[in-house]
């Protein structure tokens, strides 16, 4: 556990700068309605590299700095002048050009590219988890001096003159040039547009927007590394899926905290039955129409309850499974053993001759082929003990979901009722 | 969102609103000069993707008497010409500092396999974007025609493994790890799937061919007898490679490969990988990280500023680095480049 404090612990400081400056440029983005600018901006700077690199500077020298950051001034000004026009054009389609555009002309760059394409596609690829202490010494400090400029400037920012339009390009575009080479795209986007919404949900202020977001995205940037460690899962990717459940929990609890309780309750236990009806009857009607197609909800019940299979299995479809699984499982072993085998003479103890290993490559295929008939063998027998089940649980799962769907045992209740009423004299 | 104090301010130029006035707020003198900028750097943009493209095409003059052959990779260019000396004309598709694995093949690869007589892949899902093109171009070789090579036919792969099995230090290939030509004694079987393709299209130089080979192979075996020689140090030295490209290489030379950087391709590492890679490295006392040069740099630095080891960067494909101009040098660039990192 210690190892990992002292591994997650650089990249959590690297993602507390950068949810401290990109809340408050997500709110600003919010507001214009430009959320994919950051896109546009930081694929302008990787051209700027791009071109760099193309006329032989090196790829992670100040020349190529001096050029995107030469790039990303210029999309500053393109970017100012499409405020002029967004009364007939909507700011984002333009913002959508600028991104397309440069990413065309970098591929088309790259393509030509002698040597080292890989150091350019980094600029875009940044990677959280590899970000040492000496990022936070050189962010900490940019960030800190862009957000004052903002905070002296804030009246003159919002005023949407050509000059202040570009001054707040120009410093957004810095800001997402360092942290995408940092955190990478996918990141940079959650950490803008996630927290910043979460406070323009819950607070009206732009500070207490601003601190909601920056406690929101402290607490989830904290919560996806920690995750990505005990899952043992990319790091990026896991954070920007834990971006999207931190944005999904308030969002779901918005009309219980916002609004009439009663009934955020009553709909949403109206639209959790509509779902489970909907699933339950859906899966009902699969089953009975194509028995051998997979069925998602009852492999997903499977694999949670692998119990479940004894109950619909008769003795024989059990037997042949259980013996075609410990078949498979065994067909794997033994060709895990001699890949290993072969892995550990290649450095250690005596060579194995290329005979003997021509060989085992041979028996180690066989077994791959064996393993797949065992496993289609265990597709088989389910297969086959749930088209014999079709018609009983089918319809048993057709009716459940019919009941559990909102209204029709009232209305059946109902029916009832007036049946009744109408016999009785 | 209309709630937020900010949108007062900006509502004036906001969508639907009568046309802005910003740009006229800002003297005309600054617009001209960015302009004028933006129109420089374009022309400079352009001008440069000229000058890169037009030498690209110039090079390809077309060898008339010669036989058209296309090999997907330049190792493989390598040893068709090996076989085939001065009467085939060998063109590969892939440059050889890409990763053949993700190439994205162009509109003139068409053309080139419209014309060509023999085509040789590398095979074992390496190449798998081969197939479409092939097809696509049309032309007289197809899949399993007379003209069609696959180098990998015969050779026996290593680590297969079924798509389902281990989650462990895989290649992502069910059909085994298809770096085979870095075994420098694959190449025998290689140049002979070589061979009866070239013999089979063109018979009457068959025996020119098959006595190229012999040569070629003599040649090859002084050359592994020296390597392998040169190459004892290094048996046992423990190693990091970024990606699983070196088994058979390993195998050949006896290196002791304990990890990889990015244990499935295209999947950065997780934090609890890359942790116990550290762990591991530094029980074994790892010293060197093997990178090609399309591997980013930057994970490798990472765990060679962590652990205190350095990186050798290796060609898998003839031409990747400066010196392997062919498939013998690119053995001598790799091997003499380990060993001046597993000196002390």
């Amino acid at each position: 556990m210690m190892a990992a404090l002292e591994f997650l612990w650089p990249p959590f400081l690297v993602a507390f700068c950068l949810v401290g400056i990109h809340a408050y440029f997500g709110i600003q983005v919010l507001t214009r309605n430009i959320v994919f600018v950051d896109l546009a901006l930081a694929q302008i700077a990787a051209l700027g590299a791009t071109v760099a690199f193309m006329l032989g500077h090196p790829a992670q020298g100040p020349t190529t700095y001096g050029y995107s950051l030469a790039f990303t001034l210029l999309a500053a000004v393109l970017l100012a002048f499409t405020r002029a026009w967004s009364a007939r054009i909507p700011q984002e389609a333009l913002i959508g050009v600028i991104y397309v555009v440069a990413a065309a002309a970098a591929i088309l760059l790259i393509d030509r590219a002698p040597q080292g394409a890989e150091h350019l596609k980094q600029i875009l690829t940044g990677n959280i988890l590899l970000t040492g202490i000496e990022s936070v010494v050189v962010i900490a400090p940019l960030y800190a001096a862009i957000g004052l400029l903002h905070w002296v400037l804030r009246s003159r920012l919002t005023t949407g003159s050509f000059a202040w339009e570009f001054v707040f390009y120009a410093s957004f575009g810095v800001v997402v040039t360092s942290s995408v080479a940092l955190a990478g795209v996918l990141l940079v986007f959650s950490f803008l547009i996630i927290p910043a919404a979460i406070g323009v949900l819950y607070a009206d202020g732009i500070g207490r927007q601003l601190t909601i977001g920056w406690i929101a995205g402290t607490i989830t940037s904290a919560l996806g590394l920690a995750a990505s460690f005990l899952l043992d899962l990319p790091t990026g990717a896991t954070m920007v899926c834990m971006f999207g459940v931190s944005l999904a929990v308030p969002g779901a609890l918005y009309p219980f905290l916002r609004g009439d309780v009663g009934r955020a309750w009553r709909r949403s236990v109206v639209t959790l039955c509509w779902a489970a009806a909907a699933l339950l009857a859906g899966s009902a009607l699969l089953l009975m129409a194509a028995p051998r197609a997979d069925q998602p909800l009852l492999d997903a019940a499977e694999y949670a309850l692998p119990s479940l299979r004894t109950h619909y299995f008769n003795a024989a479809e059990a037997a042949t499974y259980d013996e075609a699984r410990r078949y498979a499982e065994r067909y794997r072993l033994e060709a895990e053993r001699l890949n290993e085998i072969e892995t550990r003479s290649r450095a250690q103890g005596a060579a194995i001759s290329d005979d003997t290993v021509a060989k085992m490559s041979s028996f180690v295929r066989s077994y791959g082929e064996m393993r797949r008939g065992e496993e289609f063998v265990m597709r088989e027998v389910r297969a086959r003990a749930r088209e014999r089940l079709r018609w009983s649980i089918g319809p048993a799962m057709l009716v459940l979901g019919l009941l559990i769907a909102p209204g029709v045992l009232g209305f059946m209740r109902r029916k009832i009722a007036s049946r009744r009423a109408a016999l009785s004299p | 969102m209309g709630s937020n104090p900010l949108t007062p301010t900006l509502s004036p130029l906001g969508r639907g609103s009568p046309a802005a006035p910003a740009a006229r707020q800002c003297p005309k003198a600054i617009l001209l000069v960015f302009l004028v900028a933006l129109a420089s750097l374009f022309a400079l943009v352009m001008s440069g993707l000229v000058m890169l493209v037009t030498p690209a095409l110039a090079q390809e003059q077309p060898h008339q008497a010669r036989l058209p052959v296309i090999a997907t990779t330049s190792d493989l260019r390598s040893l068709t010409e090996a076989v085939g000396g001065d009467r085939v004309a060998v063109n590969s598709l892939v440059p050889s500092n890409f990763d053949p694995e993700e190439y994205q093949p162009r509109p003139q690869d068409l053309t080139r396999l419209k014309d060509t007589r023999l085509v040789v892949r590398v095979g074992l899902d390496f190449d798998l974007w081969f197939d479409r093109l092939l097809a696509l171009a049309g032309g007289a070789v197809q899949r399993g025609g007379p003209g069609y090579v696959d180098a990998s036919y015969a050779v026996a792969p290593l680590e297969v493994r079924g798509v389902t099995v281990g989650p462990g230090d895989g290649h992502a290939h069910g059909s085994g790890n298809p770096h085979y030509w870095l075994d420098p004694k694959n190449a025998e079987i290689i140049t002979a799937n070589i061979l009866e393709g070239l013999a089979r299209i063109d018979p009457a130089n068959g025996p020119f061919y098959e006595a190229n080979r012999m040569a070629f192979l003599k040649r090859l075996d002084g050359k592994l007898k020296a390597w392998e020689a040169a190459a004892a140090p290094l048996n046992g030295v423990p190693l990091v490679a970024y990606h699983n490209s070196w088994a058979y290489f390993a195998r050949r030379f006896r290196l002791d490969v304990v990890g990889f950087v990015e244990p499935k391709p295209g999947v950065p590492p997780s934090p609890f990988h890359i942790a116990s890679l550290i762990s591991l490295m530094q029980a074994r006392k790892v010293r060197i990280i093997v990178r090609q040069p399309h591997e980013p740099e930057r994970d490798v630095a990472f765990l060679a500023k962590r652990t205190g080891s350095k990186f050798v960067v290796l060609a898998s494909s003839v031409g990747a680095l400066p010196g392997t101009h062919d498939y013998l040098s690119l053995f001598d660039t790799n091997l003499a480049a380990l060993l001046a990192a597993a000196k002390p």
